[in-house]
């Protein structure tokens, strides 16, 4: 009942849940071009995750799975790899778009994840071992696959889940649901981390069961996380949170409308590319006057990688502003002393310099 | 359509929304707020007390009303100035000591015994003005000692002299009838008053003393630097309100004759309460004799009503003491909120439903296929320019443009590097066009229609036309004046984009989707101007046709391009040439083969197009998300196009990518170059026609070759 109530003031208010407002970008998050000005690897059509298996870095493209050392593919598939992990004896798990997941290499090799789980997961977006014999996954959405995350959070999809296999004993088991579309794993000293993107948050599983969150309302939707040596974690952040998308997120009409309407692309939705085209919306502040977009324009797409300490506080982050292209990082991974970071939305790979981005304070 | 669009487009079709952001956007919106408590008065007492709208009551309360609001004229007149007056009541009272002693003991004609006791508030409040306006005291404190030293002289003289002129009578008919007469049932000091008050509010919105007065309340530092004597501004307030004090003490002295120690005491506290009640502000600059009128009306209701209820002197001061707080707390908070409420209510988005978006991608058959033809185009003034929206060569093939800084620019030919400012005018002049007499006609916006003589003097035109009967916002100021062409007879016919918004707020128009623009012709003939086309979607290039009959004109959040007969045998009457663009239409002009070229200075986009047709969504996110992220139209990319007269598109040319040109609002061709403008942008583009009549002027085809 009080619930109610609040929930009709706040609409009125513009406060709580109904809010448009987004957190700044300051503090540790102060913005940078460091993103812009990192040094880039390889050019390649969407590359999505990076891992290192068997002494290689590979990375995910569309249907492929490249070595980033010649840019060549070691596998394809039929759909989309949605997600990629590797396992500490050269097991490779590949996601797949509305296909499951295949484990190639080490002992498990070949296993039907699908007869464990009792289902093909349609939308595997985040994989991690733990150990030979664990197998970790994030299901992002029950109703859409990878490529259509924008469908998810357009009709607030809340369907995600996170599994545990045990690729020894061939079972599985629903470890969290109801998530909003968790789209990042990661092996912390006590239990299991997950980003859970449309609530812009980080969620911690202790081994108990419980859960905490220790890092929320971030200035962005969050993608990938992977450890960072010398303890705590690298997060990217795929897209920021937007007055203008926080305000039609909460237009169901409006919302319903568009999905129905207009091609993803042209939505006015977060995005993994900077605009190209005057089909996608405009905001105000965007325009260009004489010949320059503003770095704090108002931006559908962005490129962010946040340094977090072990509990998590952001401490540095490098950034690709409105004016960049270098947008969409879906995972960064320290691997061979280098950071990697995938740009999506850039189509490229990056190196960025570990050190930068903390903000003197 | 569905059944709920359907209910949108009848819903917005049939009110008015826009009505209630221009209502509170009016000066006498402030007014409401003391006619709402008005109505509750009269209600309350309306009803508990039986004879109170009897008509012998009415004219008892009028004839102190009547005395009451000469006093509260003044008061308002020094506090818009940003002052107050305590010393009212004692002035009050000095006054009717004096009328009593010279018009009823000494017995002076009225004509001279009126302005005798006028001059001496007067003098009273002269000092009052010197301390305050010259020497610069605190009104505060200078009037309230000034209350306290001439009650104190009061109470002396009466001392001495109240046994003296308490036998006074003067008994001529004229100050029988200042006491107790009537004009058609209308007691004489209430007539006295009206023709006061009718007065002071002329001289207070109409007379040059009342704007300074208003613009010392307002801003004292900037009245200063405006050059307006403030001190003589504000020493003359406290002046008018000794002297408005003196009058009203004439009819009070004519009506009672009373010289006891009470009169005017705690008068002060009542005409505040009644003025700060009405919406005067505390803090000056605002207000109107209205107000006050109001104001006073309520107090008196309320202390008379009080009275004849039988509560005792002292609540119903207590009652008096408590509404002036209540008004100084609703004046503060009004003035707090009132432009948040304002800036809430005033962007009021309609429905508008485009046609589908025609397609634009790279290889379809469509005649708006994206192509590179703009890319690497020559730049002219490149980092010169501000903001050049419109550019035309005179016969010389000097070239000439805008900028954002008010100024007309000339390029000189042949190469267009030297650059200088051909005249200032202010605002931002848009598009232009040259006469027969080689006079340049400019469209300033947020200023008007102007004239540049080849000697560089300028004329204003025109800022000005006929108001539409039916609009609530005073519209016959020429907000954004916008493009021009001129017919052979010499007529000026020139598109004002919004009457809604300023010049530099043009783009929020987009929003309210509403027809807010017109058409306007200026007759050179008897310096007329008369709006012919109202209620146009943001109207934008202008270009007389050919045949000189004619005219098209492109509406920008239309999309859609129309002919206007202005002459010959289908004048008046209209037909739309292109009806569904996909991007926003902004100048059009002639091309050398006998077509038309239209700049788009931006293209539509699916999610802005579906916004357009769901009004309620542009409103609440107007509501509650910040300017900067609001929904435009994409403006960051344009073409140009050409089309015939019948409508057919006959070439496209695109910046894919839109690094040079990102916004194109004008093109101008001129000896076989395109000339490409745009109102954002750094630079003027110089862009070859292939197969265009190389010696083909545009004032050629408009006047004729010079022979």
């Amino acid at each position: 009942m009080i619930a109610f109530f609040q929930r009709k003031l706040d609409k009125i208010r513009g406060s709580g849940d109904a809010a448009v407002t987004v957190p700044s970008m300051d503090g540790a998050l102060r913005p940078n071009q460091l993103v812009e000005e990192a040094e880039p690897i390889c050019r390649t059509e969407q590359p999505d995750m990076i891992c290192e298996c068997g002494g290689e870095i590979l990375f995910s493209t569309g249907n492929q799975v490249c070595a980033l050392s010649d840019g060549r593919e070691r596998y394809a598939f039929d759909t989309t790899v949605s997600a990629l992990a590797a396992g500490s004896d050269g097991a490779l798990a590949v996601g797949l778009a509305n296909d499951g997941i295949r484990l190639i290499g080490g002992p498990h090799d070949g296993k039907d994840l699908a007869a464990m789980l009792g289902r093909t997961l349609n939308c595997p977006v985040a994989l991690l071992f733990d150990g030979a014999d664990t197998l970790f996954v994030a299901n992002g959405s029950e109703n859409f696959s990878p490529n259509d995350w924008k469908h998810d959070l357009m009709s607030r999809g809340q369907t995600g889940s996170v599994w545990r296999i045990d690729l020894a004993a061939g079972s599985a088991e629903r470890l969290m649901g109801d998530l909003a579309w968790p789209f990042g794993l990661g092996l912390g000293a006590d239990g299991l981390v997950i980003t859970e993107s449309w609530r812009h948050r980080v969620l911690h599983r202790t081994r108990d069961g419980g859960v905490k969150t220790p890092l929320w309302d971030l200035p962005g939707y969050p993608a990938r996380i992977s450890p960072a040596s010398g303890g705590g974690w690298w997060l990217a952040v795929f897209a920021p949170r937007n007055p203008l998308i926080e305000f039609i997120l909460r237009e169901p009409g409006f919302r319903e409308r568009m999905i129905e309407e207009i091609d993803p692309d042209y939505w006015a939705a977060p995005s993994l590319e900077a605009s190209t085209t005057f089909l996608q919306p405009l905001q105000g502040g965007a325009q260009v006057h004489l010949g320059v977009v503003k770095p704090w324009a108002p931006s559908q797409s962005y490129g962010l990688v946040i340094r977090l300490d072990e509990m998590f506080r952001p401490v540095a982050s490098q950034h690709s502003r409105a004016d960049g292209k270098r947008h969409g990082i879906t995972s960064v991974a320290e691997v061979d002393g280098q950071l990697l970071a995938a740009s999506k939305g850039g189509n490229l790979v990056l190196r960025l310099m570990q050190d930068r981005g903390v903000v003197q304070t | 359509m569905a059944a709920s669009e359907t209910w949108a487009k009848w819903r917005y079709r049939l009110v008015p929304d826009h009505a209630l952001g221009e209502i509170l956007s009016k000066n006498w919106i402030d007014t409401l707020i003391p006619a709402f408590i008005l109505v509750l008065v009269l209600i309350f007492f309306g009803t508990q007390m039986p004879n109170f709208l009897s008509a012998a009551n009415l004219n008892d309360i009028g004839r102190i009303y009547g005395e009451y609001l000469f006093i509260a004229i003044g008061m308002t007149i020094v506090m818009m100035a940003g002052g107050i007056d305590l010393s009212v009541g004692s002035i009050f009272a000095l006054c009717n000591f004096v009328s009593l002693a010279l018009i009823n003991y000494l017995e002076l004609p009225l004509i001279l015994g009126i302005p005798a006791v006028i001059a001496v508030g007067g003098a009273v409040g002269l000092i009052n003005g010197i301390l305050i306006g010259y020497l610069g005291l605190r009104a505060f404190l200078t009037t309230l000692v000034m209350l306290i030293i001439v009650r104190a002289s009061v109470d002396m003289l009466l001392l001495d002299y109240a046994m003296i002129i308490g036998r006074g009578f003067n008994a001529s008919l004229a100050w029988e009838f200042m006491a107790l007469g009537n004009i058609f049932g209308i007691p004489s000091s209430l007539v006295a008053v009206v023709v006061v008050a009718v007065a002071a509010h002329l001289v207070l919105t109409r007379f040059r003393f009342g704007w300074h007065l208003m613009a010392v309340g307002g801003s004292r530092r900037s009245a200063y630097n405006a050059g307006i004597r403030v001190k003589r501004t504000v020493c003359a307030t406290y002046v008018i309100s000794g002297m408005l004090c003196g009058l009203a003490s004439t009819f009070y002295a004519a009506r009672l004759s009373s010289a006891s120690a009470g009169v005017g005491l705690g008068l002060e506290v009542t005409i505040l309460t009644a003025v700060v009640l009405g919406g005067i502000s505390l803090g000056g600059g605002r207000g109107s004799i209205v107000k006050a009128a109001l104001g006073t009306v309520i107090i008196i209701l309320v202390q008379n009503s009080l009275i004849r209820m039988g509560l005792m002197s002292g609540a119903s001061s207590l009652v008096l003491g408590s509404v002036l707080l209540l008004a100084v707390a609703i004046d503060v908070r009004w003035m707090k909120n009132r432009s948040k409420i304002l800036a809430r209510s005033y962007v009021s988005p309609t429905y508008f439903k485009l046609p589908p978006l025609p397609e634009t991608a790279i290889g379809s058959d469509s005649p708006y296929a994206l192509n590179d033809k703009l890319r690497g185009v020559e730049a002219i003034g490149l980092g010169e320019l501000d903001g050049p929206e419109d550019m035309i060569f005179d016969r010389e093939d000097n070239m000439y443009c805008g900028s954002r800084h008010g100024d007309v620019i000339r390029i000189f030919a042949p190469d267009y590097t030297r650059i200088e400012v051909f005249a200032h005018i202010g605002g931002h002049p848009l598009g232009m066009a040259f006469d027969a007499r080689d006079n340049l006609h400019v469209c300033v916006g947020g200023m008007g229609l102007f004239m540049i003589a080849p000697d560089q003097t300028v004329t204003k035109l025109s800022d000005e036309t006929n108001r539409s009967w039916l609009s609530i916002a005073d519209d016959s100021r020429l907000r954004l004046a916008d493009d021009l062409d001129i017919a052979p007879d010499g007529r000026v016919f020139f598109s004002e984009a919004t009457v809604r918004y300023e010049m530099y707020d043009w783009m929020v128009d987009a929003l309210e989707a509403r027809g807010n623009g017109r058409i306007i012709c200026y007759d050179p003939k008897d310096g007329s101007s008369r709006t012919v086309l109202p209620n146009l979607q943001l109207p934008n290039g202008i270009c007389v046709e050919f045949e000189g009959q004619s005219l098209l004109y492109a509406e920008t959040w239309g999309c859609r391009i129309t002919r206007y007969w202005f002459d010959g045998p289908r004048k008046g009457q209209r037909d739309v040439v292109i009806a569904n663009l996909p991007g926003y239409p902004d100048n059009i002009n002639r091309a050398s083969d006998g077509t038309y070229w239209c700049a788009l200075c931006g293209m539509r986009s699916p999610v802005f197009d579906l916004a357009q047709r769901m009004p309620g969504f542009r409103r609440r996110m107007v509501q509650s998300v910040s300017r900067d992220d609001w929904l435009y139209p994409n403006m960051n990319t344009g073409c140009v196009i050409k089309f015939d007269k019948d409508g057919n598109v006959l070439d496209v040319l695109w910046d894919l990518g839109g690094e040079a040109h990102p916004m194109i609002t004008s093109i101008r061709e001129h000896k076989g170059y395109l000339y490409l403008g745009g109102i954002y942008n750094n630079r003027i583009g110089r862009y070859p026609i292939p197969d265009a009549d190389p010696n083909w002027t545009s004032h050629d085809s408009y006047w004729g070759e010079l022979t």
